[in-house]
């Protein structure tokens, strides 16, 4: 037979944002493929040293849309150790409360886009569903559905009140409730399981070899959660149970996205019942003394590092960013070889992808 | 395998494997570096992976940073984290410095093919070239760019 | 002559076809979105969208063949329009003529084909994948529905559905004695038009529309409306052959259970496009052949044993 070679994307139903591949077919199986990223590429860490730390928080939480909150984090952890300002304990569970709500809405944003790519167009309905109640609360407490500006450097923007927190707790009930139907399904739907087993596997010493982080490679077997081996105030008091599955399929990369939700909503519930009291941020000056520093965090789809110096001015003098999609994309062409063209949409849901936060 | 992670037992111990000259850079908070020769990377690399167990390269940071006076070089930091236990993760960092003028460095991605993005990403925003890959395709750049490397180029600016 | 111009273009022909298929389509999609906890489209949104496309500019790459485009959606329509014209519609037999089963299912076939050489004649990588994949899955599903429809023909001794319709007056509805077939046909039914679980061809996630990706503008509209014709006739047929016709004392009667089976039908088929996921062609090839095949032997063999 002979080969074909069909170019997928940037523009293409399977794709959320541009990214360019040609994959190479004979008759159902791939032979390979090929990658092009750079089509959302808008030259983040060059900005972000042209303008001032406070402006940058803005700038930094439109590196991508659905780990905004995350992103935001760490780099007011980094800029934060820099000025040796500590934010209060209240500031802090608010951070993580965000955090783990965006985590949970990231995953129900993928399990909705896995499912349409399987054809189970009603599991991706009711997961967007879902999504909405995560996004009504993360509305309730920060006033916008997807950019929530939560963080300024120093703390949080907003305090939560007993009527927010009540509002919260009320949601939290009703999306467990919800969500776990979704999630039911998934862990036992047969046709599922007959389309993501046994489908790419990858193993544990390709994950070391292509330094692959986040669900792919706990997929994987390889046991690394950020919040659990480098963590930030409250996630040190928490105990984050971490889950890895030995099988690397895509079966497996499904299963610990929905068992991550689960005990997402789990942390989210402690956070709430024990928010300490006291203020939420603390007084930051604009400009940051001398110094360099490295922070890491657990966004929903791995390890983000931020390394951040200052000279002293109130601009940084380099930032750099380095998002958790990069390395699982470069670990694509290898997933790409020896399976079936209709596995190319399970594969690439397996990965979820966040090609604005790889090209930023 | 060591156990008890220590910059002082790391530094010796390449020291000892080596003979490089390799010297502890304080500055970085949370990461403990390692100031080491370009020429060495990989030997020290492998010393950190066989002796330690430190094999995941978080990413390349490249910067343009006056060292004394009025000399200017490109460093490059190469993140690593090792898990010593779970629950006890450490950034563990490695940093070489390139003459503006000639910014040559060995790739590693014959040991490690995780880094050819990280490579790429260097090369086409600093005009690093790394010896002993095939080629260095732009990474998020535009083919047909012609500025030079955005952040040593003064032709590129925010307007 | 005025009988044959009525029966061609009002009813059952033409007209009474788009307006089946049009309603067809609204019930399809409002169902589906209520299982899917949507509210749906307005019961005017199939005839809105078919206008809108007849509107619509029509491209083509340049390399494509525009009388090829052309001509295959109308030779599709008029092939299924033509079949419906053999099946009675709630007791009306328009024309009729022993062997007109076989004659329906080859009708019924020419979509298929059409299909097949549409993404050929469209030249695009996705076009020409959907098409391949289309004929792929007709081997899988076509003979066990062939065998399958056999049995209603075999249990009423004729192969003209008119008669086979009339038979189940006096021996009741063959769906009590052909269960299984009942089942396997709409498992056929599924994969001739192309719906969910078995919509491989059109896999939007994977080959973006199939054959159909390079269409647009009248032609495009004029595909949409042969899947509804199509689904339309299929759903007649299925319910001539399984539940028949009686000639009730209140023809009300008649013509009400009728339209109550063509709209069960047209929950199950909603319902099973709801809830499955799409099958991966090699899936469909085990199923048809491992599975759906055996079935409807068994079935049919059955049937014979039944009438020795």
């Amino acid at each position: 037979m002979n080969k074909i070679s069909i170019p997928i994307g940037p523009h293409h139903p399977l794709l959320k944002e541009p990214l360019s591949m040609n994959i190479e077919i004979t008759g159902e199986k791939v032979l390979g493929g090929s990658l092009r990223l750079g089509y959302v590429h808008r030259g983040i860490e060059k900005m972000a040293t042209q303008r001032t730390y406070v402006q940058d928080v803005h700038l930094i939480e439109r590196i991508c849309g659905i780990c905004s909150h995350i992103h935001t984090t760490t780099f007011c952890n980094a800029v934060e150790t820099l000025l040796g300002i500590e934010v209060p304990p209240r500031g802090l569970y608010i951070r993580a409360l965000m955090c783990e709500l965006e985590r949970v809405h990231s995953h129900l944003l993928w399990l909705g886009i896995l499912a349409k790519h399987v054809g189970l167009d009603t599991v991706f309905m009711h997961a967007w569903h879902d999504r909405e109640l995560v996004l009504d609360i993360m509305e309730g407490i920060s006033g916008g559905r997807v950019s929530h500006a939560a963080n300024q450097i120093g703390g949080v923007r907003f305090d939560i009140s007993d009527k927010q927190a009540e509002m919260i707790n009320v949601n939290l009930v009703k999306l467990k409730q919800q969500v776990s139907g979704v999630l039911d399904v998934i862990e036992n739907e047969p046709a599922l399981q007959a389309r993501t087993q046994g489908v790419a596997p990858v193993s544990a010493e390709l994950i070391k070899d292509y330094c692959v982080v986040g669900p792919v490679a706990r997929a994987s077997g390889v046991d690394v959660d950020m919040r659990r081996d480098d963590p930030w105030s409250p996630y040190d008091k928490l105990d984050v149970k971490v889950i890895t599955r030995p099988e690397g399929d895509a079966w497996a990369r499904t299963l610990i996205r929905v068992l991550e939700t689960r005990e997402s909503l789990r942390l989210c519930k402690i956070l709430v019942e024990d928010m300490p009291d006291g203020p939420v941020s603390v007084w930051a000056s604009r400009k940051v003394p001398e110094g360099e520093v490295v922070t890491r965090s657990e966004a929903p789809r791995g390890e983000v590092v931020y390394y951040v110096r200052s000279d002293g001015s109130d601009k940084p003098a380099r930032l750099k960013v380095r998002t958790p999609t990069l390395p699982v994309l470069s670990l694509l062409p290898v997933q790409l070889s020896a399976i079936h063209v209709a596995d190319i949409p399970v594969v690439l849901a397996g990965i979820d992808l966040c090609v604005a936060c790889a090209d930023r | 395998m060591v156990n008890e992670l220590n910059l002082e037992t790391i530094i010796e111990k390449i020291q000892t494997e080596t003979g490089c000259d390799c010297e502890a850079y304080p500055n970085i908070t949370n990461d403990e570096t390692i100031l080491i020769p370009a020429d060495q990377l990989q030997m020290v690399m492998a010393v950190l992976r066989d002796q330690f167990g430190i094999y995941h390269l978080s990413t390349i940071t490249a910067q343009e940073r006056d060292i004394e006076a009025d000399q200017s070089a490109i460093e490059l930091i190469y993140h690593f984290f090792y898990l010593n236990q779970p629950g006890d993760g450490r950034g563990i960092s490695l940093m070489v410095r390139l003459p503006l003028d000639k910014p040559n460095i060995a790739s590693i991605i014959s040991h490690l093919p995780g880094a050819d993005f990280y490579e790429r990403e260097v090369a086409e925003m600093f005009g690093v070239s790394f010896t002993g890959r095939e080629a260095t395709p732009k990474l998020l750049l535009p083919d047909e760019w012609e500025h030079g490397p955005p952040f040593i180029s003064s032709e590129v600016s925010d307007e | 002559m005025i009988r044959s111009l009525f029966i061609l273009f009002l009813f059952p022909g033409l007209g009474f076809q788009i307006l089946c298929g049009l309603a067809f389509e609204w019930m399809d999609r409002k169902l589906l979105a209520r299982f899917q906890r949507r509210v749906g489209p307005p019961w005017y949104q199939p005839l809105a969208d078919l206008i809108k496309l007849f509107s619509k500019e029509d491209l083509l790459p340049e390399s494509a063949s525009g009388l090829f485009e052309m001509l295959l959606p109308l030779l599709s329509m008029s092939a299924v329009l033509t079949a419906g014209l053999y099946i009675p519609i709630a007791g009306f037999t328009s024309f009729s003529f022993e062997g007109d089963l076989i004659v329906i299912q080859f009708l019924m076939s020419v979509p298929t084909l059409a299909y097949y050489l549409a993404g050929i004649a469209s030249v695009g990588i996705y076009s020409i994948i959907g098409g391949g994949r289309s004929i792929l899955q007709y081997l899988s599903y076509e003979v066990p529905l062939l065998i399958t429809i056999s049995g209603p023909a075999v249990m009423a001794g004729s192969w003209s559905v008119a008669e086979i319709s009339q038979a189940q007056a006096t021996m009741g509805p063959f769906v009590i004695f052909q269960p299984l077939g009942l089942i396997l046909a709409i498992i056929g039914l599924i994969g001739k038009l192309k719906r969910d679980p078995l919509d491989i061809p059109s896999a939007s996630s994977e080959v973006v529309g199939g054959s159909l990706t390079e269409f647009s503008g009248t032609k495009l509209g004029f595909w949409y409306l042969v899947m509804d014709i199509q689904a339309v006739v299929g759903i007649f047929l299925l319910v001539n052959l399984y539940f028949g016709w009686s000639d009730f004392s209140l023809p009300l009667l008649g013509i009400g259970i009728f339209i109550f089976l063509c709209l069960l039908m047209v929950v199950i088929l909603s319902g099973t496009s709801a809830i499955f996921a799409r099958l991966r062609i090699d899936q469909l090839a085990g199923l048809g052949w491992k599975i759906l095949v055996p079935l409807s032997l068994l079935q049919l063999g059955f049937v014979i044993l039944m009438g020795v």
